[in-house]
């Protein structure tokens, strides 16, 4: 939830993720006024599609839309240096579904993955502990043992974690997972 | 993002992603096979990355190189290929797809897309085995007996060199490219976690998924 | 914005800026398949023979050994291509079309000049980004022509001329050895020679002599004329018995025939509505 330019925290309670529709989220890092562009871009956009159309994209299609957005902005003169991950529950088929999406627009389906340096640390923890069927208690946990691995590990202070639900029942926000133990 | 470029020593931009594609020439028969990774440089993200398509019944093609272009080639592609089924009321031929990418990918010549295709199949009537690759801007290249494209394309020119035998027959030629591809990408630190390996012959597709190294 | 594939004609740049990009970041662009190289081309008596190796190279690595570089323009022009391979193959396909129309909207032979002629003008416009390096050849009703064709547009209407990497040996035989007037045999020795010297010499030309013989009476390939470097016989038996590769899933997905209708017909049926 930090908000950093250099080596000043800017603001400590941030939202990086964007709600495209009631059951899409889309979490966007990269260069500071990009993100929010983009994401809005992104975000109206399928609302647009949903009042148009009566109905909402799935996420699959949401993505696909998103990587030919970033795809074409890419080959433009002024290209958004956007990473992002976007979750969503498709009602249609039942499945929950994460897409990975660099700023070169090469979008993938993962499990679990995380951008920036906190990937660093993070991506291994998840790698030993990530299960396939995890309950959301279970799935709190194991990013609240990411956040400990980064209190303790990385030199820069990133303390609150925003987290969010995405389930058949729509979007619910979850306590911020707060950061324990030793620091580095 | 952590700066790898001193490690890896930023070879090329096709190498970004990391991945390889080879294709085989068999009796009556093709075999077209990729590996699974995609990675950014040193960080592999997902080893279930699939780059080879059907485009046919017969006909495949491969887009190793940088993952965006992958996807947006095909796409691009696909289109053109639908277009074309549309206007002509029929199926792709092996070498009618050869042009086509030719064309897509020399339109861009001096802005290109980084991947250097790989297409195999067999001709819909005559049933004839095709194989061919093709590098970034669009230069096709036919031979008789296979071809290799991808991060590991060096270590591939090797291994199908001393395994290619003429007239193979499709378990033969599962074998032969089977092993080709993964002793190639076990040498290779961008390309591998898992192969994918399709035999096509005159009544059917045969798909396999290989046990490979996860390191 | 633009559509997903709008209708273009030409080539696009719309790649071009996010690529300078990625240079700017330090990726350098890859490398596109070149041809090294060792192409010639001799006037004899009844006509010209055109000769070529056949490497086609990507780098240090050798993308294809057994590549055509003698393209087809018309029945009674053929042309050797050194450089940027993409460039040659679509430079000629591009030409071998228009010629091709040229023909049928004159309803004549086209002449050599006028290949020569068209090449030249449209290498100039692309002031040498086309990496094109071509030796021309054929035969009209004005007698035998070859024609040396450099990638800004220049040209060189020559009795003999050689092009590409090996260029230099390749053209060291011609100066030895050629004379006004040859035999048929003796062109074809000499020119095989030529890209002989290129192929031995030259580490970007290599394997086989193609040549190529237009007399008035139209065009012979010979691919391959000589089988320069012949390869070994593989000692050992490398067979992997079935069984070798560990597999996780196998699908099969048969390709079941509805129907089946045979239509036959001689020629390929032209659209001319």
């Amino acid at each position: 939830m930090s908000h950093l330019q250099s080596i000043m925290v800017q603001k400590s309670d941030d939202d990086k993720m964007h709600q495209l529709s009631s059951n899409l989220i889309m979490a966007v890092s990269g260069e500071a006024g990009d993100t929010t562009q983009f994401a809005e871009y992104i975000a109206k956009n399928i609302q647009l599609y949903k009042m148009r159309n009566g109905y909402e994209l799935t996420p699959s299609a949401a993505v696909h839309f998103t990587r030919h957005t970033l795809a074409t902005h890419l080959r433009s003169r002024e290209p958004y240096f956007v990473n992002l991950l976007m979750g969503g529950f498709d009602p249609d088929s039942n499945t929950s579904e994460l897409y990975y999406m660099d700023y070169l627009a090469a979008s993938v389906p993962v499990k679990y993955y995380a951008f920036g340096y906190g990937g660093m640390f993070t991506l291994a923890v998840m790698d030993k502990d990530y299960r396939p069927n995890m309950n959301v208690d279970e799935a709190y946990e194991l990013l609240k043992k990411c956040a400990n691995e980064i209190k303790r590990r990385f030199i820069i202070n990133l303390p609150k974690f925003r987290v969010r639900v995405i389930s058949k029942d729509g979007i619910k926000e979850l306590p911020y997972v707060v950061a324990e133990g030793e620091a580095a | 993002m952590p700066d790898f470029s001193e490690i890896f020593s930023l070879q090329s931009i096709l190498n970004y992603n990391g991945g390889c594609v080879v294709a085989m020439r068999g009796k009556n028969c093709v075999a077209i096979a990729c590996d699974l990774r995609f990675g950014v440089q040193a960080q592999t993200i997902s080893t279930d990355f699939e780059r080879v398509f059907e485009v046919g019944p017969h006909l495949y093609i491969g887009l190793p190189g940088l993952a965006t272009d992958t996807q947006t080639v095909f796409q691009r592609l696909q289109f053109r290929i639908k277009m074309y089924e549309m206007r002509e009321g029929r199926r792709v031929k092996p070498r009618t797809l050869m042009a086509m990418v030719q064309n897509l990918l020399y339109e861009r010549r001096f802005g290109p897309y980084f991947v250097e295709p790989v297409i195999a199949g067999l001709h819909p009537t005559t049933k004839e085995p095709y194989i061919c690759a093709l590098d970034l801007i669009g230069c096709e290249c036919e031979p008789e007996d296979f071809v290799v494209s991808g991060t590991c394309s060096e270590s591939l020119y090797g291994m199908c060199e001393t395994t290619w035998r003429e007239d193979m027959e499709p378990d033969d030629l599962f074998e032969c490219i089977s092993q080709s591809l993964v002793n190639a990408f076990d040498r290779d630190a961008l390309s591998g976690w898992g192969a994918v390996v399709h035999v096509i012959e005159q009544d059917k597709v045969t798909t396999r998924y290989l046990k490979c190294r996860q390191d | 914005m633009d559509s997903l594939e709008d209708i273009h004609t030409g080539f696009q740049f719309s790649n071009f800026a996010r690529n300078e990009t990625l240079v700017a970041k330090g990726f350098p662009m890859p490398k596109s398949r070149k041809t090294g190289t060792t192409i010639a081309g001799v006037v004899f008596k009844d006509g010209v023979v055109l000769g070529a190796d056949t490497r086609a190279t990507e780098g240090d690595i050798i993308a294809d050994k057994n590549c055509s570089k003698i393209h087809y323009l018309q029945p009674n022009m053929y042309c050797c291509g050194a450089g940027t391979a993409a460039d040659l193959v679509m430079t000629t396909q591009l030409m071998a079309s228009q010629l091709e129309l040229h023909r049928l909207n004159t309803g004549r032979q086209v002449p050599v000049v006028a290949a020569n002629r068209m090449l030249k003008q449209m290498l100039f416009r692309y002031q040498g980004y086309i990496g094109a390096a071509l030796v021309l050849g054929g035969v009209d009703k004005h007698g035998s022509h070859i024609y040396s064709i450099h990638p800004h547009g220049s040209t060189d209407r020559l009795p003999y001329t050689t092009m590409g990497s090996g260029s230099l040996a390749a053209m060291s035989v011609f100066e030895v050895h050629w004379k006004p007037d040859l035999e048929l045999e003796e062109a074809k020795q000499l020119v095989r020679d030529a890209i002989a010297g290129g192929i031995f010499n030259d580490l970007g030309s290599g394997s086989n002599v193609d040549l190529c013989i237009i007399t008035k009476d139209g065009a012979t390939m010979l691919r391959p004329y000589d089988v320069a470097n012949v390869k070994g016989q593989r000692q050992g038996k490398y067979i992997y018995k079935t069984g070798t590769t560990d597999i996780l899933s196998t699908s099969v997905r048969p390709i079941q025939i509805v129907s089946e209708t045979v239509r036959k017909v001689g020629e390929e049926e032209m659209e001319t509505a």
